[in-house]
């Protein structure tokens, strides 16, 4: 049976769901999706909501969860969790630094029926990785959980997040994934939203040395055809068209957090007025079909010109809603990232200008710190 | 090649259907036609199936044929235009957005092209229609300005070798995949879809003619429009075969080996690393790849490392006897046995579905 469309046809089951099991994190990277205002350990959910949670999920519909954080293996009933996703049936993805407890519960991990590992790498020389993760030793540690995931014959994804401090390396991080033996990389460009919005005249690279790391990617493709599947995510600010954010808004992918508030997407606490609701006041289903944080760009009656008359509204849906309120100031705006944006020209007037300069120090993600984004009228004033 | 064709035999003299055939009768007629007079039966499709042409000649074969595919839209839209039943047009015009796609970059016309360049055409030269035989361009305005003049009834039933077209295809990608190392199943993409839309197209169109053809006059006109779809299918074989086997008479202006080509990179290496399924491995799905039943959505989907597999009807009949001990043959025998279809046809589909996961990195043998 399904759960959602006998009377709403226009509310599509979803397929994913990111579970951020918690914000801790032996890692301090300065691109981190996780919010500014990090949760606290303290306010967690329990096991028992986590596994209630993943059970309701299933019936929705979800096929895919990925545990993620923060670091997942922080908490002390991972492996319970993933238990849980499999005797649902539930496709888990363990989304990990490989740092801290990780790789002491891999085995456990394996044996419950983990389908997948993701593994972030920051650099390919250690020195660099170490810097940009802000952790020491944190490059061995990696390489060994990597092999024993690949002894375990767990599927490797390694993922790379680049800006102007790695993008040098995008072939190492290719050869590097060929010698760990994963079967995936993603090389991601750095998206600027939260600590990477802060941080972002420290991250951004200039327009030849992304177009350089996609003909790498594009070389290497071909080459290793077979062998590694490549994942490449273009930095927004260049592109012609936005992404469509999350899959769309409340189409695919909800985001549950450390405290079980439900988002649409990880970053839609910046945007103000959006009312989301708990897993401990709502069902997923009442959540995902009706909480007004995920009816409030649902679809496309929302748009405004140009995405309202576009033929691609269906395609991006409007692009990033958190996007379009840091750099147009309205949540409801085309993102900016698109070239039909007035705004377009602007943003990659921005990114140019500030990838020219000398970067400034990182801003390290920290649990209770006071961070303020520095660009708060940057564009829109 | 001295081999002797027999002459297709002719479609039953109209004499024999002066009385009004039952609507199962018709039917039989129709696919009568066909099995006498579908281009499957051409020296030019053997050829072309068992792997006997140059890569010279199956150019001017991809060359050709997007011509008959660019017009097709054309064909349907005359149809369209002639149908006073929105109920009618609503499903008419899916041909038209199944072969123009909904976006550049979409559709069976440019899963032509796509054919055209991975036999080594520029894009820019093909799209021109410079060398195309006149023989082509001939068959193929006579079946537009029939559809146009003829009536409705006559325009629908003229599409009806749409019923045959299944047949053919998984022959000519069987033939093709095994024959000639130059054909990737990328270039194939074009017939992927048609195996699906064919059917559709025919049903329906079936439908239409053996409801509509109500005396024995407008029985016999069906079938003469199918008969002339054929021959416009048959004449285009003709042409090629003149031009480009024997006696080998390029007319003026039509392509010459040679021309209308991209320059082919010096040895450029075949993808790394990986080499093909064949017949004998055992392929299995790897950990961390799973076949689910989607209660839900109520459909089988291939879960995988962050992403999702949506599988047609055929894939998941494979993928439910993929586990690691059957051979590619022994599933190709199993699913011969099931749906009564020859297994080395479909060997050769679940080849180039296996080598596609394996690329992906979701599949193991």
């Amino acid at each position: 049976m399904n759960a959602l469309t006998p009377n709403r046809p226009d509310v599509p089951a979803p397929v994913g769901l990111l579970a951020e099991l918690t914000h801790r994190c032996p890692l301090r990277c300065p691109y981190c999706s996780n919010p500014l205002e990090l949760d606290r350990r303290s306010g967690e959910l329990d096991t028992a909501t986590w596994q209630r949670v993943l059970t309701e999920a299933s019936g929705l519909g979800v096929l895919h969860v990925h545990l993620s954080g923060g670091e997942p293996t922080a908490r002390n009933d991972i492996v319970e969790i993933t238990k849980t996703c499999a005797d649902l049936g539930l496709y888990s993805n363990l989304i990990t630094s490989g740092v801290g407890g990780a790789l002491g519960k891999l085995q456990a991990l394996y044996d419950v029926g983990l389908d997948h590992v993701q593994l972030s790498v920051q650099g390919v020389d250690a020195q660099n990785a170490e810097k940009i993760g802000g952790l020491k030793n944190a490059q061995p540690q990696k390489f060994a959980f990597a092999a024993k995931v690949v002894e375990l014959g767990l599927p490797l994804t390694l993922n790379s997040v680049i800006h102007r401090g790695n993008i040098h390396e995008v072939e190492g991080f290719i050869d590097l994934a060929v010698k760990m033996g994963a079967k995936r990389l993603e090389v991601a460009h750095t998206q600027y939203y939260g600590w990477a919005y802060v941080n972002r005249a420290a991250l951004m690279p200039d327009k030849a040395q992304v177009d350089a790391s996609i003909r790498i990617v594009e070389a290497a493709r071909e080459r290793l055809k077979g062998q590694l599947v490549i994942d490449l995510v273009v930095p927004d600010y260049y592109a012609k068209y936005p992404k469509a954010c999350a899959g769309g808004w409340g189409r695919k992918l909800m985001n549950v957090t450390p405290q079980g508030k439900v988002l649409p997407c990880h970053a839609a606490e910046t945007i103000p007025g959006l009312e989301f609701w708990h897993v401990t006041d709502h069902s997923l289903g009442e959540i995902w079909r009706d909480s007004p944080a995920f009816t409030a760009y649902r679809g496309t009656d929302w748009m405004k010109e140009p995405c309202r008359s576009c033929d691609r509204r269906e395609k991006d849906w409007g692009g990033c809603r958190c996007q379009a309120l840091a750099l147009a100031g309205d949540a409801a705006a085309t993102d900016p990232a698109c070239s039909l944006s007035p705004l377009h020209a602007k943003v990659r007037a921005l990114a140019v200008e500030e990838a020219a300069e000398t970067p400034p120090d990182y801003v390290y993600r920290t649990i209770g710190s006071n961070v303020r984004s520095p660009f708060k009228e940057d564009v829109n004033s | 090649m001295n081999a002797v064709f027999p002459p297709p035999a002719p479609t039953p003299d109209a004499a024999e259907s002066q009385r009004l055939l039952s609507p199962d009768e018709l039917e039989a007629a129709l696919r009568d036609i066909g099995a006498r007079r579908y281009h499957i039966l051409h020296p030019f499709h053997r050829l072309l199936h068992d792997g006997k042409l140059s890569k010279d000649q199956v150019r001017a074969w991809a060359l050709n044929r997007y011509y008959y595919q660019a017009m097709i839209p054309v064909k349907d839209a005359a149809v369209l235009a002639r149908m006073t039943d929105a109920s009618l047009r609503r499903v008419w015009r899916q041909r038209i957005v199944d072969h123009d796609g909904d976006h550049p970059g979409d559709g069976g016309i440019e899963r032509w092209l796509k054919l055209a360049e991975g036999v080594g055409f520029d894009r820019d030269y093909v799209l021109s229609t410079r060398g195309i035989l006149s023989a082509t361009k001939f068959s193929v305005e006579a079946y537009v300005h029939f559809v146009a003049e003829k009536s409705l009834l006559e325009a629908i039933a003229s599409s009806l070798t749409e019923m045959f077209s299944p047949t053919i295809i998984s022959e000519r990608v069987a033939g093709m995949l095994k024959n000639y190392d130059f054909i990737t199943k990328d270039t194939l993409a074009y017939f992927d879809k048609r195996l699906t839309q064919a059917p559709r197209d025919a049903d329906f169109a079936l439908d239409y003619v053996k409801t509509h053809a109500t005396t024995p006059e407008l029985q016999r006109l069906a079938m003469a429009a199918l008969t002339f779809k054929c021959n416009v299918l048959w004449t285009q074989l003709d042409a090629l075969y003149f031009a480009y086997v024997a006696p080998g008479m390029i007319p003026p202006d039509a392509w010459t080996p040679g021309t209308g080509l991209i320059a082919e990179a010096p040895g450029a290496p075949a993808a790394a690393g990986i080499r093909k399924m064949v017949a004998d491995d055992k392929p299995r799905l790897p950990r961390g790849v799973r076949l689910r039943h989607d209660e839900t959505r109520g459909k089988y989907v291939l879960l995988a490392p962050e992403r999702t597999f949506d599988l047609d009807d055929n894939a998941v009949a494979v993928l439910k006897l993929v586990d690691g001990n059957r051979s590619v043959a022994a599933i190709a025998d199993e699913l011969g046995r099931t749906y009564a279809a020859d297994p080395r046809a479909i060997e050769a589909d679940i080849l180039v579905m296996l080598d596609g996961l394996a690329e992906k990195r979701v599949l193991e043998r």
